[in-house]
């Protein structure tokens, strides 16, 4: 099943199948809409790069080990690190679960 | 040449004890002070080792060298074009695959380097055993383990490391290699990049251009618009053959670069029982009692440093003040004497009375809960309350660093990664009532309209940051970040970093603040010496008098309270002669000087942190605004509680 990171239960873990911030904003590399379009998606996709950056890559195994109260931000174990990341970064990242 | 100078940069991720090793290396010998141009810190050391002299540069926590913050730019260009004799990789031991990564970039940039696992006592106990000699052999360059904070293998990192400079040692360093379908890409990029002149590597530079670098791309197209439209189209093909854009799919496969070196010089046997620090983390991130540990800590923070502030600030007051017949004697009671002292020194009396006492144990006390790792869980906790005002976890370090003080609170807004988030911060900042506005509000309505005003007024206050935070995070263009921060393990601080990190904020703080406040309080003497007050009084009754309803004398108050707030009180307490302010104003006047006097103007010295971080416009703006602001609010105040 392929679901957001943040539709994971505490505990629970997945492997990501996406990180692309970009993909939603229509178009990938090269392809340039108008000018603010562009800087949007550029900016987006740095995001997207930080996860990575982070060890947080296609094919690799997360772990969520809790949220924060009030929806606050998700609690994740990935590559051995704990991290924090806010709801919505970690609702455009994609897992597959087995349930 | 009796003596060899070399420079050596210390690189690697946030919380690997990378400047505890600067510490050791270094000593008291270190200038803290900003990249040219940047807000980033650059810290700077010198050491004296067998006859060598070497000049050491801790280069900022990253775990990257792309270009998503500030801090990552500079160190990249720092390494590829001021060229550091050698890097020492400064790396985790307990999460060797995520260091791996960072140290996989440097050897793109093929700068010298040597790499020290540090912390390797910790990783023992996490059942994390390391083969060096392995590392060495795979990674190609010198590998020593050190434990930073005991001074282990520090000196031998040192003997290596002039070992490595001096060329008396053979070294090869890995040279990552990609899959097959980017790795011929890049090969033929770097035929394209050796024929024109670039500062950076051309592999190094063919990598970045496949990873959509804004930076490289704009160096390489001055030379050479070609190679970027065949990057685009190498991208483009790469986006086909992996589904997945193309940075990602090199940091991906740099990643798997990096989790085989790592599989193979580590090995791991979980312990059986959760560790202590394991607990505590549970513990200060829960649902139930994260909030009120946090919050009982962050009282008691408050609580110990005002008890603690006012006893010393009452001592050294006295003491200072004790002065001033000395003073008379030399210089008389004229209009010389009476500059001297109620201009300078008592500008300089302030200053010392409010930072020693005050900014000295907040500052040792925030570098002890950094250090140890509390802070970032207290952003992880603080994050959805952080985002109703527009901003995100981490802001809630300088804002609650601004109930302090609004000037460490301003230079705190460094830590968020981008320059939106820096300034959204920082006018959320100055809205903070510190201290100094504290004692006006608990002072003034406090004690002369009721405590359940001052409670109100506060809870204005907070209504306001949330209203105006939200509305400028709309109005500022950008798109909004969010919380991804890393939360490294528990550990005990390590005591004399701290105490150095105290101590350059301090003298940060005293080189900023402490002219603006002599030279503020000189020129508001000058100008009672003249006999200007009564003029100044009778150009704002018009604001004061009409629009405000308060008496006219309140405007030199507020003028005095530009240096620092507190002393719009004093002033008061001054102009009326009496500290009996129930007798001579009103409690709605009280309360509408009180909603002036919090919202008004960030002090002086606030607007110079102001001015450091963001440049004149911004100060300046955030200034009017802050002035216009709070006198609208205080006579929309008077006209309703009038009514």
């Amino acid at each position: 099943m392929n679901l957001p990171l943040t539709s994971l239960r505490n505990g629970e873990s997945g492997v990501i199948t996406s990180t692309d911030f970009s993909s939603e904003h229509g178009g990938m590399c090269g392809h340039r809409g108008r000018r603010g379009h562009w800087r949007k998606r550029f900016r987006v996709a740095r995001f997207g790069k930080r996860l990575c950056d982070l060890g947080l890559t296609p094919g690799t195994k997360v772990t969520v080990v809790k949220s924060a109260p009030f929806n606050g931000p998700l609690e994740v174990s990935v590559r051995g690190s704990r991290l924090a990341i806010g709801r919505g970064m970690a609702s455009r990242i994609l897992v597959d679960v087995e349930r | 040449m009796s003596e060899k100078h070399f420079r050596i940069a210390l690189a690697g991720n946030a919380n690997v004890g990378k400047s505890v090793i600067f510490n050791q290396l270094t000593g008291l010998h270190q200038h803290i002070g900003n990249w040219p141009g940047k807000t980033v810190e650059k810290a700077e050391g010198t050491l004296h080792f067998k006859g060598y002299t070497v000049d050491i540069i801790d280069l900022p926590g990253i775990y990257s060298l792309s270009t998503f913050s500030i801090e990552e730019v500079v160190s990249r260009d720092y390494i590829a074009t001021e060229k550091p004799d050698l890097v020492i990789n400064v790396v985790d031991a307990s999460l060797l695959e995520r260091n791996m990564f960072f140290t996989l970039q440097l050897l793109e940039l093929e700068t010298p380097l040597l790499i020290a696992i540090n912390q390797v006592d910790m990783a023992k106990k996490k059942g994390i055993v390391i083969d060096y000699e392995k590392a060495e052999k795979l990674l190609g360059v010198p590998v020593v383990p050190t434990v930073a904070v005991s001074g282990k293998g520090i000196y031998s990192m040192l003997e290596t490391a002039i070992e490595v400079i001096e060329q008396k040692r053979k070294i090869s360093p890995l040279k990552p290699r990609y899959g097959k379908e980017i790795e011929e890409r890049i090969e033929d990029l770097v035929i394209l990049l050796s024929k024109v002149q670039l500062r950076y590597p051309a592999r190094w530079a063919a990598i970045k251009l496949l990873e959509e670098d804004r930076e490289v791309e704009k160096k390489v197209l001055e030379v050479s618009p070609e190679i970027v439209a065949t990057a685009e189209r190498f991208r483009d093909e790469l986006v086909q053959l992996h589904g997945h854009s193309c940075p990602t799919v090199v940091s991906c496969e740099r990643y798997q670069v990096a989790n085989s070196i790592s599989d193979e010089i580590q090995q791991i046997t979980e312990p059986l029982k959760a560790p202590l620090r394991e607990r505590l983390h549970r513990v200060t991130t829960h649902r139930i009692f994260g909030f009120p540990i946090m919050l009982a800590s962050v009282l008691a923070v408050f609580i110990g440093i005002f008890s603690f502030g006012d006893f010393t600030s009452a001592l050294l007051g006295d003491l200072l003040f004790g002065l001033k017949p000395a003073f008379d004697s030399v210089l008389g009671t004229g209009i010389i004497g009476e500059l001297v002292w109620g201009g300078v020194m008592e500008g300089i009396i302030g200053g010392i009375t409010v930072a020693l006492p005050y900014i000295l144990p907040f500052y040792f006390i925030l570098y002890l809960f950094e250090d140890s790792g509390y802070l970032s869980r207290v952003a992880f906790l603080m994050d959805n309350i952080m985002h109703k005002m527009g901003l995100h976890g981490k802001a809630f370090i300088p804002v609650m660093l601004s109930l302090g003080c609004n000037v460490p609170g301003c230079l705190g807004c460094r830590i968020m990664e981008t320059s939106r988030e820096r300034l959204l911060t920082a006018f959320v900042v100055t809205l903070v009532p510190c201290a100094a506005t504290s004692v006006i509000i608990l002072g003034l309505v406090g004690a002369h309209v009721g405590i359940e005003w001052a409670l109100a007024l506060y809870i204005i206050n907070l209504a306001i940051i949330f209203v105006l935070g939200r509305i400028a995070f709309k109005a500022l263009p950008g798109e909004p970040t969010e919380l991804i921060m890393e939360m490294s393990d528990y550990r005990i601080p390590h005591m004399s970093t701290v105490a150095k990190q105290t101590w350059f904020r301090l003298r940060e703080f005293i080189v900023m603040a402490f002219p603006l406040i002599i030279a503020g309080s000189f020129v508001i003497k000058l100008v009672e010496v003249a006999n200007l007050l009564e003029p100044i009084i009778d150009v704002f009754s018009p604001v004061t008098v009409a629009w405000l309803g308060l008496p006219a004398v309140t405007g030199i108050a507020l003028i005095f309270g530009v240096l620092r707030k507190e002393l719009t009180l004093i002033m008061l307490a001054t102009l009326f002669g009496t500290a009996n302010f129930a007798q001579v104003m009103t409690p709605v006047q009280m309360i509408v000087f009180t909603l002036v006097a919090m919202l008004y103007i960030p002090c002086v010295a606030t607007i110079g942190a102001l001015v450091k971080e963001f440049g004149w416009k911004k100060a300046l703006l955030i200034t009017v605004f802050e002035i216009v602001f709070a006198l609208f609010v205080g006579g929309i105040a008077f006209r309703l509680l009038t009514i």
